[in-house]
């Protein structure tokens, strides 16, 4: 044991690998990723195979039926620009919220300022259960059941509170000196914001318009019980439904996952780098 | 970080100009105030307020009851079953996520051939649906045709048993899956902790000819402590109230009644009964119980420099 991690230790110059650390390594990503690949293969399975048993782990036959009758019978590509569109809502506003507020947190002297920063993280830790009652009926009341604009209120509610806990998080971590010196060199406080912070803090602001819109992006329960229209649905509620069908289909609702993960998966490792970065400040909700 | 925001303000002798720097903060401050006043803060009172009222959820009628609600839900058996079985669920699935996390931390941590990769594809879990993420374990673990159910039969493991998804069994589906779909939070922040120990505490600790549990033990948990109280609050608190999971793995009826947990005990009051009352009165405990978590919390772990780390 102790030989090998001393090999180990320096082994950030050149990594000696034995092979237990290789069956680690090699369970961690068979554990993650055994059933999105598991999902994959189901949704392109011919019916019978996908109710076989044994069942096949690599298909005998290719087929494709489950994402025409995703496009052609149902409304999924109606759910998902519901989707998109709510989560969009939801970011512009905290983003823009937060990255003021967060500026306003970690640069300016004034009572009340700690205060607030501890009242955000409390509010960080809110789970959504405990507001659902009072914005059902405040939704109610405002005529905003059935909106998609309601919808992306609620999430307002919980993505801001942690958007400016992060977004603090990466004001404090930007050396205030830098700001001082481009007052001293003739700035204003909205260019020193725009030209000098804002720059600095893009990794985090990207992490945060991230993290805020995964929040709304994966939401079941206020969707669940604000949108009632199937024209008005969102994707986790209306993929909700296909289970409810009369005949489950699992080959459709498998296509469904992938449809809803690969954009997913691609904007991810395109945004890998920012979300590592999000992540020590704090991480998504949820 | 007040030293910070001083040296930006400090201009000896304009008490006017630091009164306008503090008018500007607030202003700046103020639109995110106001959101979270309008729709965390006024939500939260106004469902203190609703507690005390028996009201239906769809119509405009709404009686005064005082605490009827709360001696109604302290008297239900059903309320109590709820509650234990919220706490079963969140204490299993909280220390697994953290041993798991932990573990896929330390085989993260050192690089390799592949490990940006591995990285990646360890956090999907978290970014993926939650609808998504129960439906496709709701497939692994079907009855009929499910591959792991398969595997487990193939594999001979003794005290199997035949379905997974009825009422004995389907509380460690909903851990084992809960235990995927969140264990990655754990792993990236013990991951960036694990990042910045010193590496020389290690060199000392093998000259001295400490072994890797040793190690383990006495230089690499002591680190992690503020990380894993933070996380281990956050967790707690999160899987205590998780609804979607629970609700979607068994909608709170058939097998399902085996992990109507609170939350989904919560929706279902306010929803399927239309008591909205009841339902703010049950938020309102969770609420309490949240607040009392977080209180003796910050009591038995007083707050460290590093502690926002997590």
């Amino acid at each position: 044991m102790a030989e090998r991690s001393s090999r180990g230790r320096r082994g950030s110059r050149r990594p000696v690998s034995s092979a237990a650390e290789w069956t680690l390594r090699i369970g961690l990503f068979v554990f993650c990723a055994f059933p999105l690949y598991w999902m994959l293969v189901s949704s392109l399975k011919v019916s019978h195979e996908l109710l076989a048993s044994p069942p096949t782990f690599w298909p005998h036959e290719w087929d494709l039926r489950a994402y025409r009758k995703l496009f052609y019978e149902t409304n999924f590509w109606k759910y998902f620009q519901n989707t998109i569109v709510v989560s969009a809502i939801t970011t512009v506003i905290v983003v823009t919220a937060g990255v003021i507020g967060a500026y306003s947190l970690t640069r300016y002297a004034f009572p009340g300022r700690t205060l607030v920063a501890r009242m955000t993280l409390l509010a960080y830790m809110f789970p959504p259960i405990i507001m659902l009652v009072p914005l059902f009926l405040l939704a109610r009341e405002f005529g905003l059941v059935n909106s998609l604009l309601g919808l992306a209120l609620t999430y307002i509610s919980f993505a801001l509170p942690y958007a400016l806990w992060i977004l603090r998080a990466f004001f404090q971590s930007i050396p205030v000196e830098l700001e001082h010196a481009a007052l001293i060199d003739g700035a204003n406080r909205a260019q020193a914001l725009c030209y000098v912070v804002a720059p600095l803090a893009l990794p985090g602001i990207i992490a945060t318009a991230i993290f805020t819109f995964i929040v709304a992006w994966n939401d079941f329960l206020f969707a669940l019980v604000l949108i009632g229209r199937d024209e008005l649905k969102t994707l986790a509620i209306g993929i909700n439904d296909f289970f409810h069908m009369a005949v489950v289909d699992w080959g459709l609702i498998m296509a469904a996952g992938v449809m809803v993960t690969i954009p997913a998966l691609v904007f991810f490792v395109a945004i890998q780098r920012y979300l590592i970065a999000g992540w020590g400040a704090g991480g998504v909700k949820g | 970080m007040s030293v910070r925001a001083d040296t930006l303000v400090a201009v000896p002798g304009r008490v006017s100009r630091r009164r306008r720097e503090a008018l500007t903060g607030i202003g700046l401050l103020l639109p995110s105030v106001a959101l979270v006043l309008a729709f965390t803060i006024f939500p939260v009172g106004y469902n203190v307020w609703l507690g005390f009222y028996a009201k239906h959820s769809l119509r405009a009628t709404s009686a005064w009851v005082g605490l009827g609600n709360y001696t109604q839900i302290l008297a239900d058996p059903d309320f109590w079953r709820s509650v234990w079985l919220a706490t079963v669920y969140a204490v299993m699935s909280t220390a697994l996520q953290i041993v798991v996390g932990v573990a896929g931390a330390l085989i993260l941590h050192r690089r390799f051939a592949g490990c940006d990769f591995l990285r990646g594809v360890a956090l999907f879990p978290y970014m993926i649906p939650t609808v998504i993420a129960v439906f496709v374990w709701r497939w692994l673990m079907n009855d009929l045709y499910g591959v792991i159910p398969y595997v487990l039969g193939a594999l001979r493991i003794p005290g199997m048993p035949e379905a997974w998804l009825t009422h004995s069994t389907i509380m460690w589906v909903l851990i084992v899956l809960s235990v995927w779909t969140f264990f990655p939070f754990v792993l990236v922040n013990v991951l960036a902790r694990l990042q910045t120990i010193p590496l020389e505490l290690y060199d000392a600790a093998r000259v001295d000819g400490a072994s890797t549990v040793r190690q383990f033990v006495h230089i690499t948990l002591p680190q992690l402590r503020n990380v894993l109280l933070i996380v281990l609050l956050l967790r707690g608190i999160w899987m205590f109230t998780k609804f979607d999971v629970p609700w979607l793995l068994g909608f709170g009826g058939g097998a399902g009644e085996a992990i109507r947990t609170l939350p989904v005990f919560t929706y279902q009051r306010s929803f399927t009964y239309y008591q909205a009352g009841m339902g703010a009165a049950l938020s309102n405990v969770m609420l309490a119980l949240l607040l009392m978590a977080v209180t003796i919390y910050f009591v038995a772990f007083p707050p460290e420099a590093d502690e926002t780390d997590g």
